[in-house]
């Protein structure tokens, strides 16, 4: 039995093993003690920066603690209701949605037919595959505050002054309005993760043997029918990761609004993040900040699930 | 037929990623500026190069302090989750026990929840322990990033033939001697990739300082860019040179670990 134990994955008989059947199992005694030992820090990780402040969190929401006094009262669901009725709240409840969906779509409909492209062999594409893939290298936060001077109003700002010299229209507030304040932060987190994103889907597409692609020719596909018949079905679980990451990523979006637009004008991209963080921190309201956090846990946790739920049957279904 | 093709893909695909690099020809060309020749043409090359705003950089912001605290806190952190990270894999990989598979359930549950949802007790619990606006402050904040490492590698270790442990273990090596001479040695590969991509993480990172740090003087690179932008709100070429230098170093990291952060992106999100 002690044998059985000792080996971590495969259990194949050890005859030299066996012989010293007693001093091993000696060994494993100490062997348990040491074992904890490995586990102790993670353990300490998870209890100290996940479980504690997860508990911490449930139960602050019920209640209107604001961070300083001793006492909390417990108010039951007022704080999960002005969740929804409160303007900044409902704000960056409508806008971290649309911002998580829309990257999600337009990110996945660039990223697929650029990593078709970069799959194929052209001059130039290690420098094409670079360059896409590097705005997901340096700080989003430091992307977002370059990119406020790009859209700047002012002459300088970039795209201002080629729209004016191409269609002499004056400057677009692409920043304070709401909704082009919208529309660029959406579309700064699109530049920025696009080629990260074609880059998952290249790993898959070259997993997919040449052989297909051959035999489709053969008996005479189109272009189109292959990549809807061959390409589209095999990157079914690239898809999943993807859109995975990226509606989570943008569930979770702070940076990139916060730097661009401060979460302005108004409340047109304020995000969850950025309202867990003032109410909580700078204006003391944490109870309800604390509800805001656990809803977003349950929203993320439900959207990991469902995703692995679909990813599961399109997967069935295609192999 | 083939190579004709090729070259109508190079020509739309080349001049378009140009256009996705505007926005970072635009941020360092205009560092060799003055403030007049960038508001007069902000994307034409300088008519004589202008190396003023390098050197008010370095007089005006402690850009110096701040790398040096973004280097202390990455180098630490770092070291810290993949040490814990690949303790938990070992341990977890070593043991049957039941107490140990609940650990493993209680793990995946703990990677699924946002750090949003944990941050404003972590943060109280930081103020009571003074820990707020420092710097080991952060690296325990950091320490979360364990989990993630321990998945990547446990992964990766499983993938060790038992064998070899066990060989070493009839030797009579201790555990902690086939932990750090014979496990770690093995599991370079996964420690380097795991290691790179987290000090994108670290590096980049812009929410923990932000709500953690207040003091000047233990900045890290990102919210020094970030609090400059009052500080050069009419400086446009002073603010894009800071933006440079602090681009300088990721981009330097970028070309020597390309490799591993596109491999990193793929077991990351492969475990999903």
């Amino acid at each position: 039995m002690a044998l059985m134990t000792s080996l971590p994955t495969k259990p194949t008989p050890h005859v030299q093993g066996r012989s010293r059947v007693g001093r091993i199992s000696l060994d494993r005694l100490r062997e348990r003690g040491a074992i904890s030992l490995f586990l102790l820090p993670i353990t300490a990780v998870l209890v100290l920066l996940f479980l504690i402040p997860l508990a911490q969190s449930v139960y602050y929401s019920f209640t209107d603690y604001d961070g300083y006094s001793a006492n909390a009262d417990f108010i039951g669901l007022r704080n999960y209701k002005s969740a929804f009725t409160d303007s900044s709240m409902v704000g960056s409840l409508t806008f971290t949605t649309v911002y998580a969906i829309g990257t999600t779509l337009v990110i996945t409909v660039l990223a697929i037919p650029l990593a078709v492209i970069l799959n194929r062999r052209f001059a130039g594409r290690g420098f094409v595959k670079s360059v896409f893939f590097f705005p997901a290298v340096p700080s989003v936060a430091l992307l977002g505050l370059v990119w406020v001077f790009i859209l700047n109003p002012l002459g300088s700002g970039v795209v201002n002054s080629v729209l004016h010299a191409i269609a002499g229209s004056g400057p677009v507030p692409w920043l304070s309005q709401d909704r082009l304040a919208q529309l660029s932060v959406l579309g700064v987190g699109v530049w920025a993760g696009t080629g990260w994103h074609a880059t998952i889907y290249l790993a898959y597409l070259q997993s997919i043997p040449a052989e297909y692609y051959e035999a489709a020719t053969i008996d005479g596909a189109s272009p189109m029918q292959m990549f809807r018949s061959i390409t589209l079905p095999l990157l079914t679980p690239a898809m999943t990761v993807s859109t995975l990451l990226l509606l989570t990523a943008g569930l979770k979006v702070f940076d990139l609004p916060f730097t661009l637009t401060k979460g302005g004008p108004g409340f047109a991209t304020h995000t969850i993040t950025q309202s867990i963080i003032e109410n909580g921190i700078a204006q003391g309201r944490v109870g309800q900040a604390s509800a805001l956090a656990v809803l977003f846990l349950i929203v993320v946790g439900l959207v990991v699930l469902a995703q692995l739920f679909i990813a599961r049957r399109l997967e069935g279904r295609y192999s | 037929m083939k190579s004709r093709r090729g070259i109508a893909t190079s020509l739309i695909m080349v001049p378009l990623s140009c256009l996705i690099a505007v926005p970072f020809y635009y941020i360092v060309v205009n560092t060799f500026k003055t403030q007049a020749e960038t508001t007069q043409s902000p994307l034409g090359l300088p008519s004589r190069p202008y190396f003023g705003n390098y050197a008010a950089v370095f007089r005006d912001t402690p850009i110096v302090t701040s790398f040096l605290n973004t280097l202390y806190v990455t180098t630490l952190s770092i070291a810290l989750m993949l040490l814990v990270g690949s303790m938990a894999a070992f341990g977890i990989i070593l043991s049957r026990g039941r107490l140990t598979k609940a650990l493993g359930v209680v793990l995946i549950v703990a990677f699924l929840i946002p750090g949003q949802s944990t941050l404003l007790p972590i943060y109280q619990m930081l103020v009571d322990v003074h820990l707020i606006d420092s710097l080991t402050g952060l690296v325990f904040v950091y320490g979360a990033g364990s989990i993630f490492c321990y998945f990547l590698i446990v992964g990766y270790m499983r993938t060790v033939p038992s064998e070899i442990i066990e060989a070493a273990r009839i030797d009579g090596a201790g555990p902690f001697r086939i932990f750090w001479s014979l496990v770690l040695p093995l599991i370079r590969p996964i420690l380097v990739t795991v290691g790179v991509f987290q000090t994108m993480w670290v590096w980049n990172d812009f929410i923990t300082p932000n709500v953690f740090i207040s003091s000047p003087g233990k900045q890290t690179l990102v919210l020094q860019v970030y609090t400059a932008v009052g500080q050069f709100t009419t400086n446009w070429p002073a603010f894009m040179t800071l933006s440079v230098i602090v681009l300088a170093p990721t981009v330097v990291f970028f070309i020597f670990t390309q490799r591993h952060i596109v491999s990193g992106l793929l077991k990351g999100s492969i475990k999903g």
